[in-house]
């Protein structure tokens, strides 16, 4: 079963056009890596998942993605942004809001809870689930831009989780953090592929190749290559790969 | 040696400027309560209750203007401060639109538009067909001054939030409102609060728009809105033009409460607001 199939993906932004007719595949509960230089599209490609790139006013999306089936331009955009969260490079809690307001912001805003006890319920699950909750647990009112970089940043996954979606799309979710905290990251990631469809945008091939059951080669808005990741690092087709995986483009 | 002499003499130049910028700030708050403070001081609680003597010696009390002061502001808040902050988020949330650049041109127009011409441009569309002076006039004349400066502050402020809490919002699922209202206005509630102020406070110490519209009447209180009504700027605009000393003392009175009510709006909500940290 794919969580998302997309057919000739076109987006543009004033006429300049950023994704250039791309088909891929992202199978379920795999951990999906695209890879590619700075400016390729990856960001962008990431965010026509979610829709998100539709706030740009300016930004012209075609083609055909579906998810689980059904077309993205189809679902109501809050819907389709419960059902998929999003991880974003900087991490942006929430600053007017304390850590366990952050956490319940998604599930009472979209009136997923009944009651205080559901929503304390559920902030503590994705606290947990985001392996934050016996860092925070005593912490839970206070402003969390108090925390640390890495606590802030499964502090968004924790919040994105908290929505229960399907599909977790993360961008580069470790560019801004410290190695130690980057690694607590990555593991983490590892635990969620078992029961969420992630898609991860990497300018790293080492981190692809760490984290990513399949992988795609995004270069100047097309997909040179993609596939499983050990046959596309192992044994690249196209020479463009070869290139980058080598550090002789990017 | 000379780029020393050149820095110091900069640094001398600097601090000599800025004071002569601030002087008259202080001078203001020293002399209108030097000469304002024996007055209450003389006329007593009476001074904030009573209403206005006739000219002589007796120096009673400014209490219709001091309530005109409080039903104009009032009401020019209630009118202005919704219509602004919408006009506000609009101007901010469609940055591109035409009529968003258009509204954003007009209100920096409005800002510096001369305060006279409101004046005489509601007393044209308002006391000339009502055939009288009144408070909702007045407050119609303050809600033009007002709605500017409330607006610029709240699109400036929404605008300042960065965009990544504007994409995390979405990314939740929450609806364009919800965006808005529950998380960027949050945010940016200082700088938002900061022109509700500075909209009130303009309101509440603003002579020229009531001018010719709000009428005065600081012999009665307040008797209607479609009544006219008397305001504290417009009585101390009124009573330094009279010949009489007992005027003159309660003008000096009456500018140490505008000072003071201005002084009581501002500062403390301005300390209370917490500012977000980004």
């Amino acid at each position: 079963m794919n969580a998302f199939e997309v057919r000739n993906l076109r987006v543009s932004y004033d006429d300049f056009e950023i994704i250039s007719g791309i088909d891929l595949d992202i199978p379920a509960k795999t951990c999906f890596a695209i890879m590619g230089p700075s400016g390729c599209g990856k960001s962008t490609l990431l965010r026509t998942f979610n829709r998100l790139i539709e706030i740009n006013e300016n930004a012209r999306v075609s083609g055909i993605i579906k998810l689980f089936g059904k077309n993205i331009f189809e679902i109501e955009t809050s819907e389709l942004r419960r059902r998929v969260g999003m991880v974003f490079q900087i991490p942006n809690p929430f600053p007017h809001l304390s850590v366990y307001e952050n956490v319940a912001v998604g599930p009472k805003f979209n009136k997923m809870v009944k009651n205080k006890k559901e929503l304390d319920k559920i902030v503590e699950w994705a606290l947990k689930k985001a392996v934050l909750w016996d860092e925070v647990k005593d912490r839970l009112r206070e402003r969390a831009s108090n925390l640390s970089g890495g606590q802030m940043q499964r502090l968004c996954i924790a919040r994105a989780l908290a929505l229960k979606p399907e599909v977790l799309l993360m961008d580069e979710p470790t560019a801004n953090l410290d190695p130690i905290s980057a690694s607590k990251i990555e593991e983490l990631i590892h635990e969620l592929k078992k029961e969420y469809t992630m898609v991860i945008v990497t300018h790293s091939p080492s981190q692809a190749s760490r984290i990513a059951d399949y992988v795609a080669f995004l270069y100047l808005g097309k997909i040179v290559e993609i596939g499983r990741v050990e046959d596309v690092f192992e044994n690249p087709k196209h020479e463009l790969t070869e290139k980058y995986l080598t550090g002789r483009i990017g | 040696m000379l780029r020393k002499l050149k820095n110091s003499l900069f640094l001398i130049y600097i601090v000599l400027a800025t004071f002569l910028v601030t002087l008259p700030l202080f001078h203001i708050i020293f002399s209108v309560f030097i000469n304002g403070f024996p007055v209450i001081l003389k006329a007593g609680l009476s001074f904030l209750t009573e209403t206005l003597p006739p000219p002589g010696e007796e120096l009673a009390g400014i209490g219709p203007a001091i309530l005109g002061t409080f039903i104009l502001t009032f009401l020019s808040s209630l009118i202005g401060i919704p219509i602004a902050t919408l006009a506000g988020i609009y101007a901010a949330e469609y940055p591109n639109s035409f009529f968003s650049r258009a509204t954003r041109t007009l209100l920096l127009v409005m800002i510096e538009f001369p305060t006279i011409l409101v004046s005489l441009f509601v007393m044209s569309i308002v006391v000339l067909p009502m055939g009288r002076f009144s408070a909702i006039a007045g407050a119609i004349a303050l809600v033009i001054v007002m709605m500017p400066y409330v607006a610029v502050y709240t699109e400036q402020a929404l605008k300042s939030v960065p965009e990544r809490y504007r994409e995390a919002a979405y990314a939740l699922g929450l609806k364009r409102k919800q965006v808005v209202f529950r998380v960027m206005f949050s945010i940016a509630r200082k700088g938002i609060v900061t022109g509700f102020l500075i909209g009130i406070a303009k309101a509440a110490g603003e002579t020229a728009p009531i001018l010719f519209t709000a009428g005065g009447a600081y012999r009665t209180f307040f008797i209607g809105l479609d009544k006219p009504v008397g305001a504290i700027p417009l009585l101390i605009y009124d009573l330094v033009q009279q010949p009489y000393s007992n005027y003159h003392e309660i003008a000096w009175g009456s500018a140490l409460i505008l000072l003071i009510v201005f002084l009581a709006i501002f500062i403390p909500v301005r300390l209370s607001v917490r500012e977000v940290k980004l």
